[in-house]
C-alpha cells in the first residue's frame, strides 16, 4: 500500500488570516470566527478527499501551536511565554506544569472536528507524543520529565481511546523533540527506553492504527531502538534525515516519508521525489514492501496557503509515481 | 566617542498614529492633530503649522512623503531631547525590518502571509532569482537623518543572516537540485550561496553607498543569529558579516537580542570589525536596586562572553523594552555599574535598550530614555 496524508497542521487561508486578525481587533465575535475556521476547514477536507488521501485529517488550524490545546485545556497547566517553536522563525506558549496534570473531558475529540470530516473516508488525528510533550513544557511539579512524560501519556490514552470509539483510524503522535537535538547530541539508550515505555502506556488498549512522526532532526540517530516502538507506522523528515543511514536498516512496520518540504515554498520535483523514495522503500523493505505513507516532512504552516495547496499536490504525484512504479 | 558610557537606542520606536493614518489615506481625528501638535512643542520643532496644514491635505503620494519625513523628523528629535549621545530616525521610514528591505530588492517575491504565532503573521517572501541591488534601501533616510540631527548617528542595517532566514529559498533550491539523495546538504548548499549572493549584490552595494555618503557606523541587526543553533550554521553566520565589512572603511556593529546567548559568546569573538554587540540584558534583570550578582542577574551573562574573549564594547540593555514599568536613573546606574565590573572596564560599556522601543508609547518611550541618559550620568561620578 503506497498513501498520502498530512503530517501535520495546514496553514490558515487569507480570509482565515483576516478573519483572526479581525476578531483580535473586535471587529468580529467568536461565532463569526468559528464560521471562517469551519469554513477553512471544509475546503481543506475536500483538497484531501479530492486528492484520495488514505486519511484525512481537519488541518488543525485552530491550533496556534502543537502543544495549545492541552496547554490552555489540561488541568494543572499555565500558559507560560512565547518560546521559539525549534529553529523556525515561530513560537509556542510554553506549558508550564505546576500541579498534577488533569484530562479534560473528551480533550481529543473536541480538538478534532470529527463533523467536518466526511464519513466516506478514514480519518486521521494528530496529536503531541508524550516526549516532545514533556521537553517543551517547564516543569515546576513532577519529580523529572520522565514523571511528567508519563502522567501525560496516561491522558494521551484516554484521548486516544475517546478517537477511537468515535471512528477515527489513525492516530499520529508528532514526536520532534526525540530527534532536534542540535547541542544535546543523540538521545540515549536508556532514555529512549523510556520513550517507548511511554508510548506503551499512552497507545496500550487503543484500537485505533498509530504513528510516531518525527521531525527537524535525523531519525537514523534513534536507529535500531525506535524499530521497536510499539507505534504501527514511523514518519521522519528526509530533510534531516540521514537517507543514507536510514537504508542501512530493515523497516517491519509502516513508514512515513516526509518527502515534500514544508520549510521551503520551492516546488520540488515530482519525478526526482519518487526516484529517493523508491531508492529508499526498496533499501528499508528489502523482501516485501510493507505499507508506505507519502506526506510533507512537517506542519505545512510554515508555508502561505497556497503554495501548502500545492505541495499537498506534489505528495499526490508521488504517492501516483510510486505506485505505478513500485506497485505495477 | 571620548565620553564614558555614551547612550544609545538600538531599534525602532512606535509610528505616530498621524503617521500610520495618514499613510493609509485615513481621516486624522482632532485628537490625532493635537496629539502631533504637542509632541512637536515638547520637541521645540519648528515651522509645525505646515505640518498641521499637510494633515488636511488630501491623500496623494506627495503628501505621504511629507508624512514620512515629519515622522523622522519627529523621532531624530525624540531621541535628541532625552539626550542620547548617538541617535538616528526611529526607523520611520521603514514598514518593518525586513519587508522593507526585501521590497526595495530584485530577486524576491512576497507569496503571502504566515504564521509567527497565536494570530500574528508576516508577509513572507521567496528568493526567485539571483538577489541585486535596483535602488537605495537606507540610503534617503541616512541623508535625512544626517542632515537633521545634530549628534552623532548610526544606521540600523537589517543583517543578511536574518534576510535569508526570514525568506523562502526557491532560487538557490533548485539551482541545486542535481538529483541528491542528502537533501540536507542541498538545502545548506543552498543556505550557503543565497547568503554570499546577496551579501556581494545588494548589502555591500547599499553599504558602500552609505560610506560613500558619510556614514560612520552601521548597525547591523541580526536576530536570526542563533536560530539555527549548529556550528555550520552559527559559521555560516558570522561568515556572513565578516563577508559583509570586509574592506569597508566604517564602523559596525552588532545587534541580537531575547536569543541563546551561551551559544552566541561563542561565536562573536570571530566576528570581524565589530567594534560593538548590542545585546538585552534588561530583561532578563530584577528591578531592585544593588550591585551583586544575584540582583543584577541579567547581566551574569556577559561573564560567557569575556571568557570566549569577546574584546571590543557591549551595547549594554539597561532599558527593557517589553515593559511599562519605567526604570529609575538609580536602576539604570546599577545596571550600568554592574556590567562595567563584569567586564573590568568602563569604557567599554555603552548602555542602550535592550531592543527598539516600537511596542512602547511615545511618552513611556521617552520617560525611559530620559533616565537611561540620567542613569548614565549617575555612573560616570562613579569613576
Amino acid at each position: 500500500m503506497i498513501d498520502g496524508y498530512f503530517a501535520g497542521s495546514f496553514p490558515r487561508s487569507p480570509e482565515l488570516i483576516e478573519a483572526t486578525i479581525n476578531f483580535e481587533k473586535g471587529k468580529i465575535d467568536e461565532a463569526d470566527l468559528e464560521k471562517e475556521f469551519a469554513r477553512a476547514t471544509d475546503e481543506l477536507v475536500k483538497l484531501q478527499v479530492s486528492k484520495k488521501f488514505g486519511y484525512v485529517a481537519d488541518g488543525m488550524l485552530r491550533w496556534s501551536d502543537l502543544l495549545r490545546p492541552f496547554t490552555t485545556e489540561l488541568g494543572g497547566i499555565e500558559v507560560g511565554a512565547l518560546t521559539r517553536w525549534f529553529d523556525n522563525n515561530t513560537f509556542y506558549r510554553k506549558p508550564i506544569i505546576v500541579n498534577e496534570l488533569k484530562g479534560n473531558k473528551k480533550i481529543a475529540l473536541r480538538i478534532t472536528h470529527k463533523n467536518q470530516l466526511p464519513r466516506k473516508v478514514e480519518w486521521k488525528a494528530i496529536l503531541p507524543a508524550p516526549f516532545t510533550f514533556a521537553q517543551l513544557s517547564e516543569n515546576k511539579h513532577y519529580r523529572n520529565k520522565s514523571e511528567l512524560m508519563f502522567s501525560y501519556s496516561k491522558i494521551l490514552r484516554e484521548g486516544m481511546k475517546d478517537l477511537a470509539e468515535a471512528d477515527f483510524s489513525y492516530v499520529q503522535l508528532s514526536d520532534p523533540s526525540l530527534v532536534y537535538r542540535p547541542l544535546k547530541g543523540p538521545i540515549q539508550k536508556e532514555e529512549l527506553a523510556g520513550v517507548k515505555e511511554a508510548l506503551r502506556e499512552a497507545i496500550k488498549g487503543v484500537e485505533v492504527r498509530t504513528s510516531l512522526q518525527t521531525f527537524f532532526g535525523d531519525f537514523a540517530k534513534i536507529l535500531p531502538e525506535a524499530l521497536d516502538f510499539p507505534v504501527d507506522d514511523l514518519g521522519f523528515d528526509l530533510y534531516e534525515t540521514s537517507i543514507s543511514e536510514l537504508g542501512k536498516y530493515e523497516f517491519t512496520k509502516g513508514i512515513a516519508l516526509g518527502l515534500v518540504d514544508s520549510r521551503n515554498s520551492v516546488l520540488e520535483n515530482s519525478a526526482e521525489l519518487a526516484k529517493i523514495a523508491k531508492h529508499l522503500i526498496e533499501s528499508v523493505y528489502p523482501s516485501k514492501i510493507k505499507e508506505v505513507f507519502i506526506c510533507p516532512n512537517t506542519d505545512l504552516d510554515f508555508l502561505p496557503w497556497k503554495v501548502a495547496e500545492r505541495k499537498v499536490d506534489t505528495v499526490s504525484k508521488v504517492v501516483n509515481a510510486l505506485r505505478g512504479d513500485l506497485l505495477g | 566617542m571620548d565620553k564614558l558610557f555614551p547612550t544609545q537606542e538600538v531599534g525602532s520606536l512606535a509610528k505616530p498614529t498621524w503617521r500610520i493614518k495618514s499613510l493609509k489615506g485615513e481621516i486624522i481625528t482632532e485628537a490625532d492633530r493635537r496629539e502631533a501638535m504637542a509632541w512637536g512643542v515638547k520637541l521645540e520643532l519648528e515651522e509645525l503649522n505646515k505640518l498641521g496644514e499637510l494633515l488636511e491635505e488630501e491623500d496623494s503620494a506627495k503628501k505621504r512623503e511629507k508624512i514620512v519625513e515629519w515622522s523622522a523628523l519627529y523621532a531624530i528629535k525624540l531621541f535628541e531631547a532625552t539626550g542620547l549621545d548617538i541617535v538616528f530616525d526611529g526607523e520611520q521610514w521603514r514598514k518593518e525590518m525586513y519587508e522593507w528591505v526585501i521590497r526595495n530588492v530584485e530577486g524576491f517575491n512576497f507569496l503571502g502571509f504566515v504564521k509567527s504565532f497565536d494570530y500574528r503573521y508576516f508577509n513572507k517572501a521567496a528568493c526567485i532569482s539571483k538577489p541585486r541591488w535596483i535602488k537605495p534601501i537606507y540610503l534617503y533616510e541616512f541623508l535625512f537623518t544626517k542632515k537633521h540631527a545634530r549628534k552623532p548617528i548610526k544606521i540600523p542595517f537589517t543583517g543578511p543572516y536574518t534576510l535569508i532566514d526570514w525568506s523562502f529559498n526557491e532560487h538557490y533550491g533548485k539551482a541545486l537540485e542535481k538529483g541528491s539523495s542528502n537533501l540536507r546538504a542541498q538545502r545548506f548548499e543552498g543556505r550557503k550561496e543565497f547568503l554570499f549572493d546577496l551579501v556581494k549584490e545588494v548589502i555591500r552595494p547599499e553599504i558602500k553607498k552609505l560610506v560613500k555618503a558619510g556614514a560612520g557606523w552601521i548597525q547591523l541587526d541580526e536576530p536570526a543569529a542563533t536560530t539555527h543553533p549548529t556550528g555550520e550554521e552559527m559559521n555560516l553566520f558570522v561568515e556572513g558579516f565578516n563577508e559583509t565589512v570586509a574592506g569597508v572603511d566604517c564602523k559596525f556593529s552588532l545587534h541580537n537580542c531575547y536569543s541563546n546567548y551561551g551559544l552566541l559568546a561563542q561565536y562573536v569573538p570571530a566576528l570581524k570589525k565589530c567594534s560593538q554587540i548590542s545585546l538585552e540584558f534588561a530583561n532578563r534583570d530584577s528591578k531592585r536596586l544593588g550591585m551583586n550578582g544575584e540582583i543584577r542577574a541579567g547581566y551574569e551573562i556577559l561573564k560567557l562572553f569575556e571568557e570566549n574573549g569577546f574584546k571590543e564594547k557591549y551595547g549594554l540593555g539597561v532599558i527593557d523594552v517589553h515593559t511599562n514599568f519605567v526604570e529609575s536613573p538609580e536602576l539604570v546606574r546599577d545596571r550600568i555599574l554592574r556590567g562595567a565590573e563584569i567586564i573590568g572596564d568602563p569604557e567599554r560599556v555603552n548602555p542602550s535598550t535592550d531592543c527598539g522601543l516600537r511596542t512602547r508609547s511615545w511618552e513611556v518611550s521617552f520617560t525611559k530614555l530620559k533616565n537611561e541618559v540620567l542613569g548614565a550620568e549617575l555612573a560616570r561620578k562613579e569613576f
